[in-house]
């Protein structure tokens, strides 16, 4: 998989700063996104020609801010490069197109990014540096994430995700200690939110569609009660339990660690009562104390380690399980069905 | 110091000359044989005797070099000189310039002048030669300047002595053309005699005279010397000759080297002319010999030659057993103490002349009954004259003995295993056991248990390492078969079963060391599983509890209960013990150090974690490479059975969270295996093992067996065994078997039932065994089917979780291994927070988790 950090050109700073002249935060935050047709087709037509098995496709959103929702009106996809042209300039891609469209009319601003992924697995390190630097520059810009293996079994998932203003003051500080983390009071569940998402088409589309739907040849032949499961399920389990090792390792490093911690603020404990002994006992004699030294240098902290990831992973696996979960209640609606259908039909 | 030299001179060139055999360069002797005449101004002299030595020692050198005209050495040692000459600066301003300096800068002018006019040769010399000709010319002859006075002083003498030293010349080249190795001898001996000369120059006032001196003495000595020279040869001959006749002819054999020229100077010292040579005078002079031996400076070759002409003169004298054996035992002794270094080895003369001592006085001690040896024997209680009492000698032959397998073993140690110098050596442990032979019945009638214990573990070492071929012949009844006279006569000779059976047994119930007896054990394991005893071998091992003391021992032992534990599993291996081959060879091949801990090399390892010295100690516990295992048949056995145990282990347990691997190694191998990018047919031993674990993988049993014995894999281990073909068939047996059970275990899921006769088809196997293991694994719960029997059949039940619900069940597994790592953290957090933190952060963690609960409900509620 490849999470290349996803190019902001310089445009956009400097556009931010013109917005933000006005108003620094968004007065009112974007409570829902509102999407156009042509912008989720665009995406799955994306993934069905780039993207295969676990690789992922990214590409740049275009659209505006309209009062509180945010309407992404177009898109274009990321191209897919090998690592042998060096000198082709993301940036410049980048420019370039949106210069193009803006000449055939279209809405130039960039209001985030999107990126398929294999069984709902995205949470990573990757997508929070690159949706940072986004969200960085461009505040109200969100992350669509849309899952083509669901999509192929008959229901569109797409989902737009963006960093709570708490993650966002994190990554600004880059302080992922455990420290830095508990005074944040940042769990894995409020890292990321969830923007709603409407889809919505211009008139001349819905009237173009029901014309079409009239005329359409294709039998509708619904596959309701397919239940494929054994596939998917094994698929999401697999990933699930590799998380969970991950985050069985991670666990046992912080282990280890806060053991060390303590082991290291005894052995100081005790020093420093030996010295104060030391010192009263010189007292009673008349003789001057020790003079004091250094302590932390003498017992230097052991490194904590970056707790960042252990959320992500800790997300990654929520986020696995909401997954399943749904799968899961949904084949057992089928399920039932299935039984009523049977009893009625006997 | 003149008169020192003077008066030594003659009898000194020679002791050096036949000491430098030897050592290089034998100071030692002449101090130490001209203690009376140490004098105070002897050691005043001895920084100017240091400097000029040096200096001589140059001068041979280019000397020789010129012989030679090898002219870039002698441009090279000039420089040299010239430096050394610098250095004794002072005490040359003292003493004026050596005259031996002077002649070789003179000698060395005109010998180089000589060879520039010689243009032919000059054109033939090579092209390094040439150009040091050049420049040693141009700089001889600038240094020559500074000596300009003292060399025309010297060629004026010279001239006039010209007619002397042709005929020097003559006398030495007359010698030259003499045969080859006397010439050999010759020539370094008169560069010698000339080397010491020269010092008596430095010392001398008048060149002149000196010169014409060593020139007569040179003449007187040439001939006298040349008798010598070939008296010796003589000499060496006859004794090598003799060596295997009787005492008698020896006599006269001793006689002669009496004669020779070395013993002429030696023997008024030894006993003055005159001197009844009684057995009282005899042992002082021992003792005289003896007390030297250890000391700085004593030479150590000297002393045997000293020791060796006292037996000479004892045997002569007819003084008697007694002192023979105790000289015998003195120049024993002196033989091992020749190398100061443990690690060093005896060289091969050396050697030759050990045991054939200790030959002859286990000769000595047959022949005669009424010798008592003994280490016990106190020094003045010994009784050595001859009388009506028994001999009694202080001395220890089996510490002899003992001592001798050692250097044995070291000189085996020592040899490139791939030399044909390393097949000689080996022919002598023929000897060596026969000498362990004889001293086992002489101790035997004489020795302590003591003693006959560590003598019969000698034995022991020397037979449990050797495959009985002629006993597994008669076992086979091929005995008529191969017929010719040796063979004949091997098979007459004691099983070494047998044997091995009688000296262990012995020892188990006498000894009273516990390392003597654990030795005996490993080795009688070892000698019973390398004859493929199997049930002996293991009763003995579990028996003997070595499995759990076994490492307090010592290095030595280790490594010869890994050897044994080697030996054992190779031995369960080829019974078709997969289990306890796999278990036995387990703990050596698991370490992947092998090599080393079955004392069959060092590993390379950076020198942080041994230094020199270690690795020194740690060479001389190597064993000898005759004895040494297979390694590749070790680790193919190893590998093997790990393959018959792990593959349908894996097949059974795909599923199972907690999978144990049997063994690391294999799995390292398999992993290996599947790195591979491209995969081509197997070369090496392990590539076939691994290529074999993927075919039985699928339950394709003639891939595996294909891969397992072929002509490669036979060549490179199957052949090794002595029972080549049985083993054989024991494997191709387990193949057929662990195959049917892998192809069980990894198809069974498919099959709604299985006719037992298309099993037993497919794996070659006959009904009642295809039906005994189905049975099996029924019973062991790890197949779920049932057998039926009318239509031989195998129903599988399907109680077989589904790949799902395995995962499932993985995934909760492990989940609670989270859980509990989790759990962890939080009592040690709890621990922390109780001890140290002060209850400011207490509080402010409780209301941080309030808080977040509370933001976790609430977004909980938002969500839903």
């Amino acid at each position: 998989m490849c999470f290349g950090p996803f190019p902001l050109h310089q445009t956009m700073a400097s556009r931010k700063e013109s917005a933000a002249s006005g108003s620094s935060p968004l007065e009112t935050p974007v409570k829902q996104i509102q999407i156009d047709g042509l912008v989720v087709l665009k995406i799955i037509k994306h993934y069905q020609e780039e993207g295969q098995g676990s690789e992922v496709v990214q590409g740049v959103l275009l659209g505006l801010v309209v009062e509180d929702s945010l309407e992404i009106t177009n898109c274009f996809p990321f191209p897919q490069h090998t690592e042998d042209d060096v000198d082709f300039d993301e940036v410049q891609y980048q420019m370039e197109m949106m210069r193009s469209l803006r000449h055939v009319n279209i809405d130039h601003l960039h209001v985030g990014w999107y990126q398929s992924t294999y069984y709902g697995s995205f949470v990573s390190r990757a997508l929070l540096d690159s949706q940072f630097s986004y969200q960085h520059a461009i505040e109200e810009s969100v992350v669509l994430i849309y899952d083509p293996i669901k999509t192929a079994q008959g229901s569109l998932c797409l989902k737009a995700y963006r960093l709570t203003p708490k993650l966002m003051e994190i990554c600004k500080e880059k302080d992922f200690s455990p420290e830095g983390l508990k005074k944040a009071c940042i769990g894995f569940e409020i890292m990321f939110e969830e923007v709603p998402i409407v889809i919505k088409n211009s008139h001349l589309i819905n009237v173009l569609l029901l014309d079409l739907q009239e005329k359409s040849t294709v039998a509708d032949k619904h596959e309701l009660l397919n239940l494929s499961s054994s596939n998917h399920l094994e698929k999401s389990l697999q990933l699930l339990m590799d998380r969970v090792d991950d985050m069985n390792q991670d666990i046992g490093k912080y282990n280890t660690y806060c053991r060390n911690l303590s082991k290291q603020q005894q052995q100081k404990q005790q020093y420093l009562q030996r010295r104060q002994q030391e010192n009263t006992q010189r007292q009673s004699r008349g003789e001057p104390p020790l003079p004091e030294e250094d302590i932390s240098k003498m017992f230097k902290p052991p490194q904590a380690p970056p707790r960042m990831d252990t959320l992500l992973i800790a997300g990654q696996v929520n986020n696995y399980c909401q997954n399943i979960k749904e799968f899961t209640s949904q084949n057992l609606g089928k399920l039932f069905m299935a039984e009523a259908l049977q009893g009625h039909s006997s | 110091m003149s008169r020192f030299f003077a008066t030594g001179s003659d009898s000194e060139s020679e002791e050096s000359s036949s000491a430098d055999e030897i050592t290089p360069k034998a100071t030692g002797t002449t101090f130490n044989k001209n203690k009376e005449a140490f004098t105070p101004n002897l050691i005043l002299c001895c920084p100017l005797r240091f400097r000029f030595e040096e200096l001589t020692n140059i001068i041979k050198t280019i000397r020789n070099a010129m012989k030679i005209r090898d002219m870039s050495k002698c441009l090279e040692e000039f420089e040299q000189l010239y430096r050394a000459f610098l250095k004794s600066k002072t005490i040359v301003d003292k003493e004026g310039v050596p005259q031996f300096y002077i002649r070789l800068l003179a000698d060395l002018e005109d010998y180089l002048n000589q060879l520039w006019e010689d243009k032919e040769g000059k054109k033939k010399m090579n092209k390094n030669n040439a150009k040091a000709l050049s420049t040693l010319r141009q700089k001889i002859r600038k240094y020559n300047k500074d000596f300009e006075t003292e060399i025309a002083s010297y060629k004026e003498v010279l001239n006039s002595s010209t007619n002397v030293i042709s005929l020097c010349r003559c006398q030495d080249e007359e010698s030259e053309s003499d045969d080859d190795e006397d010439s050999e001898d010759w020539g370094s001996d008169s560069v010698d005699s000339g080397g010491e000369s020269e010092d008596n120059e430095g010392a001398a006032a008048s060149l002149a005279v000196v010169f014409l001196k060593k020139a007569q003495d040179g003449d007187k000595q040439h001939e006298p010397k040349k008798d010598g020279r070939r008296k010796r040869h003589k000499k060496i001959e006859q004794v090598e000759e003799e060596v295997d006749e009787d005492g008698e002819a020896e006599e006269g054999g001793w006689e002669k080297v009496k004669g020779g020229v070395p013993l002429v100077k030696e023997k008024p010292k030894m006993f003055a002319k005159g001197t009844e040579i009684n057995s009282a005078v005899v042992i002082k002079k021992l003792t005289e010999i003896l007390q030297a031996r250890g000391k700085k400076g004593t030479d150590r070759a000297a002393q045997i030659e000293l020791l060796h002409a006292l037996s000479g003169i004892s045997n002569e004298n007819n003084l008697g057993q007694g002192i023979l054996v105790k000289i015998k035992f003195n120049i024993i002794a002196s033989l091992y103490d020749y190398n100061t270094n443990l690690a060093a080895f005896m060289k091969p003369e050396m050697w030759k002349k050990c045991l054939e001592c200790i030959d002859e006085l286990l000769d000595i001690l047959f022949e005669n009954n009424n010798i008592f040896i003994g280490e016990n024997i106190a020094e003045d209680s010994e009784n050595l004259a001859i009388s009506d009492q028994p001999f009694r000698v202080r001395g220890c032959i089996l510490t002899l003995v003992e001592r001798m397998d050692e250097e044995f073993t070291k000189i085996m140690q020592n040899t490139d295993p791939h030399s044909q110098e390393y097949v000689d050596n080996l022919k002598d442990e023929g000897r060596v056991c026969g000498i362990i032979d004889r001293l086992l019945q002489y101790l035997e009638s004489k020795g302590s248990t003591e003693e006959v214990c560590r003598i019969y573990l000698r034995r022991i070492m020397h037979t449990y390492y050797k495959f009985d071929y002629k006993a597994h012949r008669r076992s086979l009844g091929l005995q008529g078969e191969t017929k010719s006279e040796q063979d004949q006569e091997e098979s007459e000779g004691e099983d070494s079963a047998i044997i091995m059976d009688r000296l262990c047994k012995f020892i188990y119930a006498k000894d009273r060391t516990d390392r003597i007896r654990t030795c005996a054990i490993l080795c009688h394991i070892y000698h019973h599983a390398l004859h493929s005893r199997w049930y002996q071998a293991r009763d003995l091992m579990l028996m003997s509890h070595l499995q759990d003391n076994i490492q307090h021992a010592d290095p030595p032992v280790q490594i010869l209960y890994n050897r044994t534990m080697v030996q054992l599993g190779i031995c369960a291996f080829r019974q078709g013990m997969i289990k306890d081959a796999h278990n036995a060879l387990l703990d050596i091949q698991s370490s992947g150090r092998a090599k080393e801990l079955l004392g069959q090399g060092l590993l390379m390892r950076n020198m942080q974690e041994r230094n020199a010295e270690q690795e020194k100690i740690e060479k001389r516990r190597q064993v000898p490479f005759h004895m040494h295992i297979n390694l590749e048949l070790l680790e193919c056995v190893y590998l093997v059975s790990a393959m018959l145990l792990e593959i349908p282990y894996m097949a059974a347990h795909e599923f199972d969270a907690r999978r144990r691997m049997i063994s690391k190694q294999f799995h390292h191998q398999l992993r290996v295996g599947e790195r591979q990018p491209l995969l081509g047919p197997p070369e090496s031993m392990r590539e076939h093992v691994v290529a074999a674990s993927k075919a039985m993988k699928m339950g394709d049993w003639r891939t595996c067996h294909s891969f397992i014995i072929n002509e490669k894999m036979n060549s490179k281990v199957w052949d090794l065994f002595p029972e080549t073909q049985c083993v054989r068939e024991m494997l191709v047996r387990k193949i057929q078997e662990e195959s049917l059970r892998t192809y069980l275990f990894t198809y069974s899921s498919v099959y709604d039932s299985i006719s037992m006769e298309t099993l037993s088809e497919m794996f070659e196997l006959e009904l009642p065994t295809v039906h005994s293991i189905i049975s099996k694994m029924i019973i062991n719960e790890e197949l779920m089917a049932s057998l039926d029997q009318p239509t031989q059949t195998v129903v599988m039940h399907r109680t077989e979780p589904t790949s799902l619900q395995n995962m499932a069940l993985q995934l909760a597994e492990k989940l609670g291994g989270l859980v509990e790592n989790n759990e962890r953290v939080f009592d040690l957090k709890q621990g922390v927070y109780g001890g140290y933190f002060n209850r400011d952060q207490k509080g402010g963690y409780q209301q941080k988790q309030n808080y977040q609960r509370g933001g976790y409900r609430n977004q909980n509620q938002s969500s839903y």
